[in-house]
């Protein structure tokens, strides 16, 4: 018996497989990566397909990164049956041109990867990520004329959910350099919205409240390759196309998107056995998925990151930058930068990732400051 | 290693807080939806509507009203006692002895006044024992217009200060006292006369009387039956209660009487004792008396009136909107008459059925007060009437209009009905249409 629990790594190992176990059965619906106001005008705020480790360089190190949901290929590097799982706690300031400051504060759990080789060339994997994140809440205060007196009324607008994005991907090892992998994608979720309005006439007026729960349902298909040029030079490609992202209230379609095309190429350069740095670009036409809607924009997002140390211990940092689809007036831009720090346990069984983000978005009338403290767990029972 | 344990727990929790909602900075970064409100008259939608009387008589009210407003309205409420021992078993054996009567209070319960009236006084009259319900203002009349037999200053005694003789409060308000509930000082007039304050602001007043003001009658079984009028310089309105409001909360007599005794090692010696009789029956005449109906929608006056309002409400109604008010809107025909500083309340409640007259009340009622001498417009809130219309279709859209507490007054207001199409009954509603959710 010692020696079955030892195999299994001790109780961290039991524990993540669980929490993958159940994560992994049924997606929790604060799916959500990383709100943003910037996507209350829009579809949402698109999630970042991307593990601790990848996000603590930036995302520099997502298409390389079997357990990021990013490309299908990079699970060709899962040699064993693995599961990861990522979350992270985000505090939020607003601070919009001409009015108050804000705090805000929410907690996720980005993505989820689970893989393994079916045969000696053939990994499968699968999980769930966020394609787009639909948290938001505003309040807004005014005064409205009702029955010749005016009325100061209270308007709570919240919404609570997002479109997840379920993967089945398959990556194939054609060549002991080139690597390809195909992934087919679910997208589904709903959102909880609630619609208040309360008067400060209280006696006179009932608050009125609306409430509903929009699903989302569509459907998407990736493809990546990874070529090792050299031994320690290695480039990413992938692109990915969705169908129209469709909205339903009680089985009534309300809505209905196209979502943007993806492309991207990542290039990452291994200096030694201690080093590793690379580098991302990516682009998808946002416009395109709503050609009339003037707030949404095409994006192109650039990471660049490093991995330091050993393979047990590594350090990680990086920087990102770029843009946000969704913004009245001129295309919002990003930067952030990110760190974090490795720890296998359980004699590699298990590794345990921590990092921290800090991300600067602006806009037209608005500039959003994010700290984002992250968890990941990675365990190969 | 267990403190940092704790520790990592501790942030996770505070973590888990959420705090997603921020003040709204529109329309850059709002949702393109938002929460429209509309506000609508709806002035046809009442309709058949008809005012039916007989509901309640001026001795099944709570309360009767006594006014003096000359040339406007002259209200006097009236009541009986119930009947008074003559004879009392003594204490030594099984025979009886008769009492001779010391003196009696008579306690009126003042529910409601005008807190403005000047030099109120209420009188006493005496009346026949066989008064009842078929006695009018006319037939009463003579006795009371003689005169009276007491009188109390309701102004003198509230201006009186509070006595603070143990013995006096111990007796009125002390915790085996008549009116232990009763709050404020206890007020008493050089006759003898007391007032005590309800914390419902209702007044207890005691009349002081002696046997040749209410003599102990053998061949009324000691029954009694008195008129009381009120005046004053001005709002020369009270209401009493009756002894329907609850039991023992008419007029009461307590009789004061002695009778000889053997007591123990003292023959033929003296006994004290008290007994105190209610309410056989009230109520109240005035004149001049409730005009009849007509095609105008009456509530109120004696008999009780109520008007029946039949809503049709438009289908839209039913989905889509959420109703946050509901007023009804009701023109006076005229202004209510009576006595200035007094008011009414008027309910308006939902029929389980719609039987006409005799429709069923529900449980949904909202009220509102109307003012004597005011021609204003009178709005009634039914909010939680109307929206439970909204929500169950398969409800009675009818609400009867009474007015509250019924039969207790002589006030009646009219209202123009549906047959007047300038001034009919109208709805006014404010909703708000369903939230466009789902568009980004």
């Amino acid at each position: 018996m010692k020696t079955a629990v030892g195999r299994l790594g001790g109780w961290a190992v039991r524990v993540g497989v669980l929490v993958a176990v159940f994560l992994a059965a049924q997606p929790p619906n604060r799916l959500t990566a990383q709100d943003s106001q910037f996507g209350i005008k829009g579809l949402g705020t698109p999630g970042r397909w991307e593990s601790v480790r990848a996000r603590s360089t930036g995302g520099a190190f997502a298409p390389f990164d079997a357990f990021s949901p990013l490309t299908d290929a990079s699970l060709a590097d899962a040699r064993r049956m693995s599961a990861s799982i990522a979350g992270g706690t985000s505090w939020r300031t607003l601070e919009p041109t001409g009015a108050a400051q804000a705090s805000l504060r929410a907690t996720r759990f980005p993505a989820l990867v689970i893989a393994g080789p079916v045969t000696p060339r053939i990994v499968v994997g699968g999980g769930f990520a966020t394609y787009l994140d639909r948290t938001f809440g505003v309040s807004i205060q005014d005064t409205i004329n009702l029955r010749g007196v005016q009325e100061p009324i209270t308007d709570e607008i919240t919404s609570d959910g997002a479109v997840s994005d379920l993967r089945l991907g398959a990556a194939a090892r054609l060549h002991r350099r080139l690597a390809l992998g195909f992934g087919f994608h679910l997208l589904t979720g709903s959102s909880r919205v609630i619609a208040t309005r309360s008067f400060a006439d209280s006696t006179n007026y009932r608050t009125s409240t609306a409430r509903d729960e929009v699903a989302y349902s569509g459907t998407g298909g990736s493809a990546s390759l990874l070529l090792d040029v050299t031994r320690d030079v290695r480039l990413a490609g992938w692109l990915r196309t969705d169908s129209r992202l469709r909205a339903d209230i009680g089985g009534r379609q309300v809505a209905e998107n196209n979502l943007p095309r993806t492309y991207g190429a990542g290039l990452q350069w291994r200096a030694g056995t201690q080093a590793a740095f690379a580098g991302t670009v990516m682009w998808r036409n946002w416009r395109g998925a709503s050609p009339a809607d003037s707030n949404s924009h095409d994006t192109f997002n650039w990471s660049v990151g490093a991995e330091l140390g050993s393979l047990g211990t590594p350090i990680r940092f990086g920087v990102r930058g770029g843009q946000l689809p969704f913004g009245v007036g001129k295309t919002p831009s990003e930067v952030g930068y990110s760190a974090g720090l490795g720890r296998q346990f359980s004699g590699g069984r298990g590794r345990l990732d921590i990092g921290l983000e800090r991300l600067e978005r602006k806009g037209t009338g608005l500039t959003e400051r994010v700290w984002t403290f992250l968890v990941g767990l990675t365990v190969r029972p | 290693m267990r403190r940092f344990g704790w520790l990592v727990l501790l942030l996770a929790a505070g973590a888990c807080t959420e705090n997603v909602t921020a003040p709204g900075v529109c329309p850059t970064f709002c949702p393109s939806g938002s929460i429209s409100i509309h506000d609508t008259i709806f002035a046809a939608i009442i309709g058949r509507d008809s005012s039916f009387s007989g509901y309640l008589q001026g001795y099944q009210s709570t309360l009767m009203a006594a006014a003096d407003s000359p040339g406007v309205i002259d209200s006097r409420p009236f009541f009986t006692s119930q009947t008074m021992i003559r004879r009392i078993k003594r204490a030594v054996d099984t025979t009886t002895v008769p009492i001779s009567v010391d003196s009696l209070r008579l306690r009126l319960i003042i529910a409601q006044r005008s807190k403005e009236a000047t030099n109120l006084r209420l009188k006493l009259f005496t009346l026949p024992v066989t008064v009842d319900s078929t006695s009018d203002f006319a037939s009463l009349d003579p006795y009371f217009t003689a005169p009276p037999v007491d009188s109390v200053s309701v102004s003198g005694l509230l201006a009186t200060p509070g006595s603070t003789d143990t013995a006096l409060t111990q007796f009125w308000r002390g915790a085996q006292g008549i009116c232990p509930a009763c709050i404020d000082s206890v007020r008493v007039d050089s006759a003898g006369n007391v007032l005590l304050m309800q914390a419902d602001s209702s007044l207890l007043v005691y009349l002081k009387l002696d046997t040749l003001q209410a003599p102990l009658s053998e061949p009324d079984s000691g029954r009694l039956a008195f008129g009381i009028r009120v005046a004053a310089d001005s709002f020369a309105s009270v209401r009493l209660a009756t002894e329907q409001s609850s039991v023992g909360g008419g007029a009461q007599l307590n009789w004061y009487f002695h009778f000889a005794d053997s007591v123990g090692t003292k023959p033929d010696s003296v006994s004290h004792s008290k007994q105190t009789v209610t309410t056989r029956f009230d109520s109240f005449v005035f004149n001049p008396p409730s005009p009849a109906i007509d095609s105008n929608l009456t509530v109120g006056g004696v008999p009780s009136v109520r008007s029946l309002l039949r809503v049709a409400l438009p289908a839209f109604l039913h989905d889509s909107i959420d109703l946050v008010r509901a007023t009804l809107i009701l023109v006076p025909v005229s202004p209510v008459p009576g006595v200035p500083s007094d008011s009414f309340a008027i309910e308006g409640r939902n029929v389980t059925t719609d039987l006409g007259a005799k429709s069923p009340l529900g449980s949904t009622f909202n009220t509102t007060f109307v003012h004597i001498g005011s021609a204003d417009t009178v709005r009634l809130e039914l909010t939680n009437l109307v929206r439970a219309w909204t929500l169950d279709t398969t409800q009675v859209t009818s609400l009867f209009l009474r007015q509250l507490p019924e039969a207790a007054s002589y006030t009646q207001a009219r209202f123009y009905s549906s047959r007047a199409p300038a001034f009919r009954p109208s709805l006014h509603v404010t909703y708000v249409k369903r939230f466009a959710f789902g568009a980004p």
